[in-house]
């Protein structure tokens, strides 16, 4: 582009729509990388947490320690393609402050669940109060106070990104995923612990992992198409 | 009475990189060369003249050893840009009714 020459009113509204044009057209193209991660490690964590209790495995792991592990190569995926984008729009940014906010919700909710028993309890004992459970029979038994139904409130919180994202970018599969997602939520409602867990593992597979494998084969032939 | 055009903004590359800027949050140098076809050094003067005028602000720090440049929009460049685009209508108006 030459800076020398001289232009009119139209060239300069030629200019300007060309521009804004190539701007919106240049949005940086999503790998999929992070929900493939996400969708497998949750997707995993859900199904394994599910056979291990239907089928009563004795194995001393706690599935969900993986879902901690995973936020390292999360922050080097960050780092990675914030290295590699040479361009951040608007709604990119907006996208990243919701992802952001939903870290920070499901981490703030699994830090509910596990503070909130201990805490009751204290509170409670304090005042000189303690939770019993009444059996059929009549049988009592000191009762530890947990948030019911922790899974289904996961998954209400997974849906939420996942569908804003999905509806922003016009993204059908990542809308869907939530959908299902939903459907998951409320069929959990009614369902024991066990069931919830793999309810939370289907979740997580239609919420991420489907929409990141679809976005990762677009990126990759889209990457093929630049390099012919 | 017309509004007089902007100089800073009124010359090809400058406003080139003023419209692509005020689509996006921020932009690496590599993607404004490559997005209005402008040579390095041309492009590195007219980022320098915008920034001067306080349209633009630019960053430059080192990823793997390497430069990087990036530039965003002010808003004192966000305003020049509507108050010329405003003048542009005013001057189009004109010559359509005079057709």
């Amino acid at each position: 582009m030459d800076n020398t020459v001289d232009m009119n009113e139209r060239d300069s509204l030629k200019i300007i729509s060309e521009m804004i044009q190539k701007a919106k057209g240049s949005h940086f193209h999503e790998n999929g990388t992070s929900a493939i991660m996400w969708g497998a490690v949750i997707g995993f964590c859900g199904i394994f947490g599910f056979l291990k209790r239907y089928y009563q495995w004795n194995i001393d792991f706690d599935e969900w320690t993986l879902a901690l592990l995973a936020i390292i190569p999360q922050i080097y995926i960050g780092i990675k393609e914030k290295r590699n984008r040479t361009v951040l729009s608007y709604e990119e940014s907006a996208m990243n402050a919701v992802w952001l906010v939903y870290g920070i919700s499901i981490f703030a909710l699994v830090f509910y669940f596990n503070i909130i028993p201990y805490a009751t309890e204290q509170i409670l004992s304090e005042n000189g109060r303690k939770l019993v459970m009444q059996f059929s029979d009549g049988r009592l038994e000191a009762y530890e106070p947990n948030a019911l139904s922790p899974l289904s409130l996961l998954m209400i919180i997974y849906a939420f990104p996942t569908l804003v994202t999905g509806i922003t970018r016009k993204f059908r599969p990542m809308v869907l995923g939530a959908v299902a997602c939903y459907i998951f939520y409320l069929i959990s409602l009614f369902t024991t612990q066990t069931w919830d867990s793999l309810l939370n593992g289907l979740a997580a597979i239609g919420n991420w992992l489907i929409p990141g494998l679809i976005l990762r084969t677009k990126y990759l032939k889209a990457r093929k198409s630049m390099h012919v | 009475m017309f509004k007089e055009l902007d100089p800073i903004l009124h010359a090809q590359l400058r406003l080139a990189v003023v419209s692509l800027l005020i689509g996006v949050k921020e932009a690496e140098f590599t993607f404004i060369k490559e997005k209005t076809n402008a040579t390095a050094g041309n492009l590195s003067v007219q980022i320098q003249k915008l920034k001067e005028a306080g349209y633009i602000e630019v960053t430059k720090q080192f990823v793997n050893n390497y430069p990087q440049t990036t530039c965003k929009i002010t808003q004192q460049g966000i305003v020049a840009f509507e108050k010329y685009v405003a003048a542009l209508q005013q001057y189009l108006n004109v010559s359509e009714s005079q057709k």
